[in-house]
């Protein structure tokens, strides 16, 4: 089990399609074979286009089925974003499903990647032999990029060894039982969505329920969806669960026997709410980093009542809180903390990324003798149980999907008649972060706001566009000259904001 | 209150929250508001929020059926429901 594991049945449920392990193997088997023809290798790279979809799954395991390591990619991404991470991957393969932009296209070409069309790879017709699998323990799997689309990606490296660490910890950690029907609501293209709420009980044969990501119309009817299709588990983020709670009836079937929730704080409150609407109390708070092979700890801990920050234990994974937050002092040589008293939260796992892809300056500024350093702040109390109270690293959590302010300033970077220019997290009642914008401006006016605003529309993902713009005089800056994220964001929450709208109404 | 009144308010709201570059008169009257790129997917639940505090439409009590919110026409369909 441990080296093979064996995919249950993949459904779609809002477009009624579904694939039995048999036919899952089929795929698998004709894609590994055609992208054998097409001269793909072990070792090679191989960019995956689209997410949340019966093909996705299929190309995943027919790529580590040639020894190839996949890169999902978040289907939301401007061409020129791809082109950044097609330049740091360096493919040998798009995989597409459905048309291409054909100047995207051509750019993949020049850089070396053929461009497939999934549906093609896997039609009946050609030779359905695979191939011997050729993959090893050692060899890249997976690439997932968690910042730097616009300038300097960022590549979280999975190996098939660390993958599997993970997946084993889980299931000695949670077993299987309450997963035999998960639903996946998140994107694939991230670690959460990914690696643990699909992954993880599919490659074990559970059955893998695949909806499109953070579909509204999806989350309205998420009662009637689970009660068709009698969902055991799903995982999502808090903005998810504050829409469902308020917009979706409950599921009436009972059979939803536990629920995790991630990738952003969840507040006590939301967990009751959470707990009251779908009728279980196993309602989760998971703590999961991609690095780490994401979920690493929750509260899986019987008749816990919710409380903010409080995640639980540590699954396959030992966790230390020191009192700096230093790279080099890890914990046997940095000082760790009293019980109960917070700190730089450190994480042991087998499940550790192998570094950050070309990169090892990154992977120096975290990792040290094993440990990993999440940026994460926290305490562990007398019960042994973990609680999260709060963030070092500079990333706004936009409804769970992480927005990196040096991806937006890269890009703002590059336009001319901005001297000065910070991107910084915003409270919002709906995502519970948002992106802000502060400009220094001399020439600022609605004819090169209106520019700037184009600018960043071509280069950021939708998701990445700062929804709350100000233009300042100048920034405020640490005695050392460097940007002030939080004191900027305190000095804009009293400035007044650029009324887009308008300005964009009377210039076009 | 009139259908004309009605959807002026709606107007004054989707106003406030539209992509910046994109407005309301630039699309067809029928047309899936997310779908024209007029509003993101998560600004449904701010139409539902207003819908709630402006016409005291109870969807806890109700439930929601997005197909509802996603035209202006059905929309204002939706508030005649709840307020006649």
């Amino acid at each position: 089990m441990f080296l093979a594991p064996s995919p249950g049945p993949l459904i779609e449920p809002l477009a009624g399609r579904r694939w039995q392990p048999e036919e899952i193997e089929r795929q698998v088997r004709r894609r590994a074979a055609s992208y054998r023809s097409r001269g793909l290798r072990r070792g090679d790279r191989v960019l995956l286009g689209f997410g949340n979809r019966l093909e996705f799954f299929a190309d995943l395991l027919a790529i580590w089925q040639f020894g190839g390591c996949a890169v999902p990619l978040d289907a939301r991404l401007t061409r020129f974003e791809i082109e950044t991470l097609a330049r740091t991957a360096r493919p040998k393969a798009y995989i597409a499903l459905g048309d291409v932009d054909s100047g995207l296209a051509a750019t993949l070409r020049d850089l070396g990647a053929e461009v497939i069309d999934s549906a093609e790879a896997g039609r009946p017709g050609q030779t359905e032999n695979g191939g011997a699998s050729t993959l090893a323990l050692e060899d890249d799997a997976l690439i997932l990029f968690t910042s730097g689309t616009t300038g300097n990606p960022k590549g979280v490296v999975h190996t098939h060894r660390t993958l599997r660490a993970r997946w084993v910890a889980l299931r000695q950690s949670l077993g299987l039982e309450k997963y035999r029907r998960t639903l996946c609501l998140l994107p694939t293209h991230f670690g959460h969505g990914l690696i643990c709420n699909s992954l993880f009980p599919w490659l074990f044969g559970q059955e893998l329920f695949i909806l499109p990501p953070f579909t509204p119309e999806a989350v309205m009817h998420l009662g009637a969806i689970l009660d068709e299709h009698r969902i055991t588990f799903l995982s999502s983020v808090p903005s998810v669960w504050r829409l469902a709670v308020k917009l979706a009836r409950p599921p009436r079937a009972g059979t939803l026997e536990r629920v995790f929730v991630g990738s952003a704080p969840l507040s006590s409150h939301l967990w009751r709410q959470i707990q009251q609407w779908s009728g279980t109390r196993d309602v989760c708070n998971a703590y999961g980093i991609t690095e780490t092979g994401s979920w690493v700890a929750g509260t899986t801990v019987p008749d816990l009542e919710p409380e903010d920050g409080l995640i639980g234990v540590p699954w396959g994974a030992v966790v230390a809180v020191t009192v700096e937050g230093l790279a080099d002092r890890p914990p046997g040589v940095g000082e760790l903390c009293a019980t109960g008293q917070s700190g730089f939260i450190w994480l042991n796992t087998p499940a550790l990324m192998k570094g950050y892809l070309d990169r090892d300056d990154l992977t120096a500024q975290c990792v040290r003798a094993g440990w990993f350093l999440t940026g994460d702040l926290g305490f562990i109390d007398p019960r042994g149980y973990l609680y999260l109270r709060g963030r070092i690293r500079d990333e706004i959590n936009k409804g769970g999907t992480k927005v990196y302010p040096a991806d937006v300033e890269a890009v703002v970077e590059q336009f001319s008649g901005v001297a000065d220019f910070c991107c910084f997290a915003v409270e919002d009642p709906h995502y519970g972060q948002n992106v802000g914008l502060a400009l220094v401006m001399p020439d600022g006016n609605d004819d090169s706001i209106r520019k700037l605003y184009e600018w960043l529309r071509v280069h950021l993902a939708e998701h990445q566009m700062p929804v709350r713009w100000h233009l300042l005089q100048t920034l405020p800056r640490t005695s050392r000259g460097k940007v002030n994220r939080d004191r900027i964001a305190e000095v804009c929450r009293t400035s007044p904001v650029l009324d887009l709208r308008a300005i964009l109404s009377r210039t076009s | 209150m009139s259908r004309e009144q009605h959807q002026a308010r709606l107007l004054r709201f989707l106003e406030t929250i539209r992509r910046p570059d994109k407005r309301v008169e630039d699309i067809d009257p029928n047309e899936n508001l997310v779908q024209a790129g007029l509003i993101d997917s998560l600004a449904l639940l701010e139409i539902v929020t207003f819908l709630e505090s402006e016409f005291a439409i109870d969807f806890a009590a109700t439930g929601v059926d997005p197909g509802r919110l996603t035209t202006i026409p059905s929309i204002l369909d939706l508030i005649e429901q709840h307020t006649t």
